[in-house]
């Protein structure tokens, strides 16, 4: 997934820019030159003055690539379709993880993510379950990582 | 001598050799699986060795990558494909090897010479590493600040093609090293109100998703690639022997040059390998013969890659700065163990860095037997699709991340940087310029206040003692290096046209 130069060096522009800004709000230490503001800025120039050339040679090559590119093995849909569907089971377990509970979030998780790369669904379920329950049993029970329960809160063991 | 008693007592403990054994398959293993790299298997391995004492941990980290950075040898050699990027100099070669029958050569002479890169790495290691500390224990935050400017310098000019796209890496590295308290002053920095984000971004999770989560977005992005059959390795030490002999001395020379790569920050066992093969190719007496299938070409760089793990762990013991993204990993371990790396920890704790010494010895004599057994197996191994494997890594990555301060904040950070980490690789971005900053920042900040502080804002004073003034010359040279071969290009261009006339 190459995108153009010209787009990554706006986007790290913007974010020195945002953290010059933000740095300037950081308070001065009294009596002393060098504040915790100074750091900070220091990086924001240099996002900025070194994402002027990616610019430049981004907009030169603009015509040719265009704003993405695939490469070639990434060029169906549903690679990209993949790579959302896995970022978006890890958010929803960030937000929703405690409430649903590690075994049944995570079989959801490892059987979505085979049944995505066309696994067949018995051997999917297969291995989700297995290996939730194993990775479980390795983190909770031996490491005594407090997984959450969730909804098998009644069942705990 | 009481410190060595009392780091064989250490190390010759049922736990901690159980703990290297268990390390060592699985860094066989993980090296052997394309695509799933040696950091990869460290920054897996992370979580575990939270739950360990501090011994065990490191020796299961400096096992680990040994075995792995070996094992990436198979795949290469057996399907063309590298098992981690350190075996990706002599892939072709090796393959070469296979087609005209002799894989058994091949797999042969690179363990072999894995083993004796890695050996040669440790003595260096043992040797250099003690004098280097007792140098450094005179050391003040002006050597300190310039050893860090050095580190970040060398990662962004040497390991890199494009040196802007490393610098751009090393700030966004230094951005996130920069959130949190941390800092010399005290204030909360880039905490938008998270108390979360009070104690920085931790470190774990950070490389979970830096090198595994970006692993598999890529994998997810490539969908489903058909895996080639294998075949089966027979007798495997048959002829080595004369092999080792015949090139001794480029497996010396690989050795030599794969501690010193592995030594320099940011450079580790994949640059050493590639700069090492083409040394050797330079210096033979058949260079035609590379890339048909030479054994010649896989003595010198099989060497090298195994030798730059021992070179990593000098400036990672001595100062604190690592020499490769491995060793950046093992950093953040340390200081979550207690054990902070510097010179004092040669005076304070010398029973520690014994054992550290003799695991690197212990893992890399275990390299033989171990490495036979996983030739032999690598056709089973190879066989396990990478499809089960990738989302089994995820659930480990969560729970990893997770269990680092149990709360979901640490798969939040895993996620962030795992996305970050994709996007840059995709992009042509360095990794480990990024990961070097990450380590770093707080240390060069730090060090750069104190400094002015005690020189009342006078910068004259970075110069002012011999080895801070020697290690700044140097980083400032490396700076503008860029600037004389421009100005030199342009030079000779303008001179071109005349002679023509």
């Amino acid at each position: 997934m190459k995108i153009n130069d010209a787009i990554l060096g706006a986007v790290l522009i913007f974010l020195g820019f945002a953290v010059l800004l933000y740095a300037r709000t950081l308070p001065d230490m009294p009596g002393q030159d060098i504040g915790p503001n100074v750091f900070p800025t220091v990086i924001a120039i240099g996002l900025i003055v070194f994402s002027i050339p990616l610019v430049v040679t981004g907009l030169r090559k603009w015509p040719t690539t265009g704003a993405v590119q695939f490469a070639d093995w990434a060029q169906s849909g549903r690679g990209r379709l993949n790579v959302l569907i896995t970022l978006a089971l890890i958010v929803l377990y960030i937000v929703f993880g405690e409430s649903v509970g590690f075994i049944p979030f995570g079989i959801v998780i490892v059987g979505a993510l085979l049944l995505l790369q066309g696994v067949g669904p018995i051997p999917s379920v297969a291995v989700a379950v297995v290996v939730t329950l194993a990775v479980h049993y390795a983190f909770y029970s031996l490491l005594r990582v407090p997984l959450p329960w969730g909804l098998l809160m009644p069942i705990a063991w | 001598m009481d410190a060595i008693l009392l780091a064989a007592e250490l190390v010759f403990r049922v736990d901690t050799l159980a703990a290297i054994f268990m390390a060592a398959c699985f860094g066989l293993f993980v090296g052997s699986i394309p695509g799933l790299t040696a950091t990869m298997a460290v920054a897996l391995l992370v979580p575990i060795t939270f739950f360990m004492e501090p011994v065990p941990a490191i020796g299961a980290m400096v096992t680990c990558v040994a075995m792995a950075i070996f094992a990436g040898d198979i795949p290469g050699a057996l399907l063309r494909i590298p098992g981690t990027p350190a075996s990706a100099a002599y892939v072709d070669e090796a393959f070469r090897m296979t087609q005209k029958g002799e894989a058994e050569r091949a797999l042969g002479t690179g363990l072999v010479c894995s083993v004796i890169g890695g050996l040669i790495g440790t003595t260096a290691l043992v040797l250099v590493a003690p004098v280097l500390a007792e140098i450094a224990l005179n050391f003040s935050s002006f050597e300190y600040f310039w050893l860090a400017c050095l580190g970040l310098t060398s990662a962004v000019f040497i390991a890199t093609a494009s040196p802007i796209r490393g610098f751009l890496s090393l700030l966004i590295g230094l951005l996130i090293a920069s959130i949190g308290l941390d800092n010399p002053a005290g204030t909360p920095r880039f905490t938008f109100g998270y108390a979360e984000l009070y104690g920085g971004i931790d470190f774990i999770p950070a490389m979970i998703g830096m090198f595994a989560v970006s692993e598999i977005l890529r994998h997810m992005l490539g969908g489903v690639k058909p895996q080639a059959g294998v075949a089966a390795v027979r007798n495997l030490l048959s002829g080595i022997g004369r092999s080792i002999a015949r090139y001794k001395v480029n497996i010396a020379r690989g050795s030599l040059l794969g501690t010193l790569i592995g030594a320099l920050p940011g450079a580790g066992a994949d640059i050493a390998a590639w700069i090492a093969y083409a040394l050797s190719k330079k210096f033979s007496r058949e260079p035609a013969k590379f890339g048909t299938g030479h054994v010649e070409g896989l003595t010198d760089a099989s060497a090298a890659n195994n030798s730059a793990l021992g070179g990593a762990w000098v400036p990672a013991l001595v100062f604190g700065i690592p020499g490769d993204s491995v060793t950046a990993i093992v950093i953040g371990v340390l200081y979550l163990k207690g054990m902070n790396p510097g010179p004092t920890v040669f005076l304070m704790n010398p029973e520690n860095i014994y054992a550290v010494f003799m695991i690197f010895f212990a893992a890399n004599l275990l390299l033989l037997p171990l490495g036979y057994v996983a030739i032999k197996s690598a056709k089973q191994v190879l066989r396990v699709p990478r499809r089960i494997l990738m989302p089994v890594i995820l659930l480990f990555c969560m729970v990893g991340a997770y269990a680092i301060n149990n709360t979901v904040f640490g798969i939040a950070t895993m996620l962030a940087l795992g996305v970050i980490g994709f996007i840059m690789e995709e992009n042509g971005f360095p990794i480990a310029p990024a990961i070097l900053g990450i380590v770093l920042g707080q240390l060069l900040e730090r060090t750069f206040v104190t400094s002015l502080i005690r020189s009342r804002g006078d910068y004259l004073a970075f110069f002012e003692r011999p080895i801070a003034a020697g290690l700044g010359v140097v980083t400032i040279a490396i700076w503008l290096t860029p600037v004389f071969i421009m100005l030199w290009r342009r030079h000779s261009r303008r001179q071109a046209p005349g002679e023509s006339a």
